[in-house]
């Protein structure tokens, strides 16, 4: 239940990050497990640095070191960063500087109800969740139906059922639920033809507006979702693409070689022709291998109804005058 | 906040793709949008989102408009109806004649006309080359005119999102070219969320980062933000423009970071004798201010007059509560809370300033609980290397990362489609960690 507030000590049940020299590991505080022949035994967690018996973290301080036989590491509440770095991976996810941009390109805050298509291994789901509660909820879904049922005992067990819906749907297909009609402050979709999706965002973003943001892979996918997006009368349609580089810091010592003696015919002979001297500089280098591309962001906002689609099929009847006094009335 | 325009509101004036930050603080207050000077009469009341047409006062040569709610906001392309086209531009020759009409002829046609179609249809029907060139190309013809000529524009609501982009788009230096993408990743990589007690030190981003981590912390939360400023007053342009309700802008103190960590450590400021003491020494540490904002104050009265005299406005209206009961300012009250938070330690610890910040995580890193996360924003990348290599052998941070941040936007359009041709190059980096026992 570690997921759902900030905690000061672990306790059974809790899922925590284990932080071992730059590597990270999910782990369950139990105090015992089950064996292959399903008897019950103590919990012991292998690590590169030896074992941990999982028992003596119940009670300790989140942020504590902890001694293994042949090194030590520290355990973290997860976050949904550090729970991306760590998750199960049941299909492709979502990282950190692809989530942060889809959270904030989405407008969301707490409060705000957000549908999310498909809900894949839930890395994205813990983000938006940590960022509409309390008051907020996120719906989503999946069309794969273990993965929807994984997800839904998942969310449960991280405490965080109160803030989110998950379901197995094929939103494609079906559309989401009826019950989510107007309901949306914003939409995401992550699917291999987000276009078809589109009106079905449409459709469950409230009369007031909201934010789309559709995650691809692919350009061809951008383009149809760009041009869909247009057709159903969402503004300020925008792709983009974020990619994030670690900088490895370092400090390097580097030969100094002085070439400025050989302009003179030199009085001590022979002047050695090899680097004279040190000098150290902290560097910061990019890896050499990067991430390159993770996906296209697209996103827009369709505005409140009254208007609406104005520019795409122009309902020269309507009285914008009394459409608008009366949808405002409902608003506030 | 409704969904009305009220007076009193921070608003945003987009006009196609520029956006601009409005206080609309008289019903017939004037927006200057490029040239053009507009009168803000009549958008009072009407719904955001809601599309205006810009309507000339008396000539057009003088740039001055009024505003008229629009049905919509008529396209350009949609008014003007082109019948052929070119395959290539081999028989287009640049020899300065393809426009039959004068400089003088089309000066005249711009005040003259009142439409943008007009403007742009005569300009068409009298080139000899435009219905050679392709598709594409008169497409592209179009939407150039279509930036110059557009009427119309649309009010809407300010929040993260646009401020973070009117901001960097406007001075990026203002806001230590702190990019969107980069904001975005602050907020998570603290786990900034509408519980805990959440720690900033910002000198210099016009309180872009404020007004970011308490957008995040939400309206009827618990959430507290203690945002620490060197100056007298802290920057709240990006703050107040968010229209926070005041139930939500009150969880957010705002103190200078000497008055308060004097009065945690030396916890004086609680009765009246030492009270005028730490007022003169505030006194005494203005000049300090002075000259470390002093470039940020010359800039920001250059470039925006018109929205510091709103900022100063603004902040006389949120400092009118000064004299309390017992006659104490409120920054009194602001640093005896501050302490108080500080007491309870903080959930997370975010740093972007213009100082080195080595010193400035040292002290403040102390009050953040272990296992909580940190990141330190600059907008250049030594300090931060240097920080690192601090931080590293020491005991009591872990998961140290530096990264920086690359960001490009599309047009995509159909057969069309290809990066920017621009890039917002200046973003900043990030030194990110947690803080352990």
């Amino acid at each position: 239940m570690s997921f759902r507030n900030y905690k000061d000590k672990i306790e059974e049940g809790d899922t925590v990050i284990l932080y071992l020299s730059n590597n990270l590991y999910a782990l369950d505080v139990q105090r015992e497990i089950k064996n292959k022949k399903g008897e019950m035994i103590e919990n012991v967690y292998q690590t590169p640095f030896g074992a941990l018996k999982v028992k003596t973290l119940i009670g300790a301080d989140y942020g504590t070191k902890i001694e293994l036989t042949k090194g030590w590491g520290h355990v973290l509440q997860p976050t949904p960063e550090l729970w991306s770095l760590t998750l199960p991976h049941r299909t492709q996810i979502i990282y950190t500087p692809d989530i942060s941009m889809i959270l904030l390109q989405l407008d969301l805050v707490p409060g705000c109800v957000v549908v999310e298509a498909g809900t894949g291994s839930g890395s994205l789901t813990h983000a938006l969740i940590r960022r509409v509660r309390p008051h907020g909820h996120v719906y989503t879904f999946d069309f794969h139906e273990h993965r929807a049922k994984i997800a839904q005992e998942e969310f449960k067990d991280h405490g965080l059922a109160d803030f989110v819906t998950a379901k197995h749907r094929d939103v494609l297909a079906e559309g989401f639920d009826k019950d989510l009609n107007g309901k949306a402050d914003a939409v995401f979709l992550d699917l291999p033809s987000p276009w078809l999706g589109v009106p079905h965002a449409l459709a469950a973003i409230k009369e007031e507006g909201g934010r789309f943001c559709s995650f691809s892979p692919c350009i061809e996918q951008v383009q149809r979702t760009c041009l869909a997006l247009q057709e159903h009368g969402f503004q300020e349609i925008t792709t983009m693409e974020v990619l994030q580089s670690e900088i490895k810091v370092s400090r390097r010592t580097v030969p100094v070689r002085d070439l400025s003696f050989l302009k003179q015919k030199s009085s001590i002979s022979p002047v050695e022709e090899k680097p004279s001297s040190e000098t150290s500089y902290v560097v910061g280098a990019l890896p050499q291998s990067n991430p390159g591309h993770t996906g296209y962001l697209t996103v827009a906002t369709l505005p409140p109804v009254y208007v609406r689609g104005k520019s795409k099929k122009d309902d020269d009847n309507i009285s914008s005058e009394n459409g608008e006094k009366m949808v405002v009335d409902e608003n506030v | 906040m409704s969904n009305e325009i009220k007076i009193g509101d921070y608003v945003v004036i987009q006009k196609q793709n520029y956006k601009k930050l409005h206080k609309f603080n008289k019903a017939d207050s004037s927006i200057s949008l490029g040239r053009d000077t507009v009168n803000l009469k009549g958008i009072d009341g009407c719904p955001y989102f809601s599309v205006f047409k810009m309507i000339p006062k008396s000539s057009k040569r003088n740039r001055d408009y009024t505003v008229e709610l629009a049905q919509e906001a008529v396209k350009l392309k949609d008014e003007i109806d082109i019948k052929v086209s070119g395959s290539d531009n081999r028989n287009i020759l640049d020899d300065g004649n393809s426009q039959k009409l004068s400089a003088s002829d089309i000066e005249t046609l711009k005040s003259d006309s009142n439409k943008a179609s007009d403007i742009v249809g005569t300009l068409i029907n009298n080139s000899n080359t435009f219905h050679n060139k392709t598709e594409f190309s008169q497409d592209k013809y179009l939407r150039k005119k279509e930036k110059k000529y557009f009427e119309y524009f649309q009010v809407i609501k300010p929040n993260l999102r646009v401020i973070s982009e009117i901001m960097y788009k406007l001075d990026p230096g203002k806001i230590q070219n702190l990019r969107i993408d980069t904001l975005s990743q602050i907020i998570t990589m603290v786990n900034i969320h509408s519980e805990g007690n959440h720690l900033l030190y910002d000198s210099g981003s016009n309180g872009l980062v404020a007004a970011a981590l308490l957008s995040v912390i939400g309206k009827d939360t618990n959430g507290k933000l203690l945002h620490m400023h060197p100056g007298n007053m802290s920057q709240k342009q990006a703050l107040l423009a968010m229209n926070f309700p005041e139930e939500q802008l009150n969880r957010c103190v705002s103190v200078n970071v000497y008055s308060a960590l004097r009065q945690f450590y030396q916890g004086c400021d609680t009765n009246n004798g030492v009270d005028k003491d730490i007022q003169t020494s505030e006194n005494d540490e203005n000049p300090l201010k002075r000259k470390a904002d002093e470039t940020d104050e010359h800039q920001s009265k250059k470039m925006k007059q018109e929205e510091d005299e709103e900022l100063v406005e603004s902040l006389d209206k949120t400092d009118g509560d000064k004299p309390r009961g017992n006659k104490k300012p409120k920054w009194h009250f602001d640093n005896i809370a501050a302490s108080e938070i500080l007491q309870n330690k903080m959930d997370s610890l975010v740093i972007a300033c213009k100082e080195d910040p080595q010193n400035i995580f040292n002290e403040l890193v102390s009050f953040v609980k272990p296992g909580r996360p940190f990141v330190i924003y600059y907008s250049a990348v030594e300090p931060l290397q240097q920080l690192y290599l601090t931080l590293r052998p020491r005991a009591n941070v872990a998961a140290l990362k530096l990264t920086c941040n690359w960001m490009r936007n599309y047009q995509v359009l159909p057969e069309r489609t290809h990066p920017e041709v621009t890039m917002n190059g200046a973003s900043g980096y990030l030194l990110s960690g947690y803080v352990l026992k």
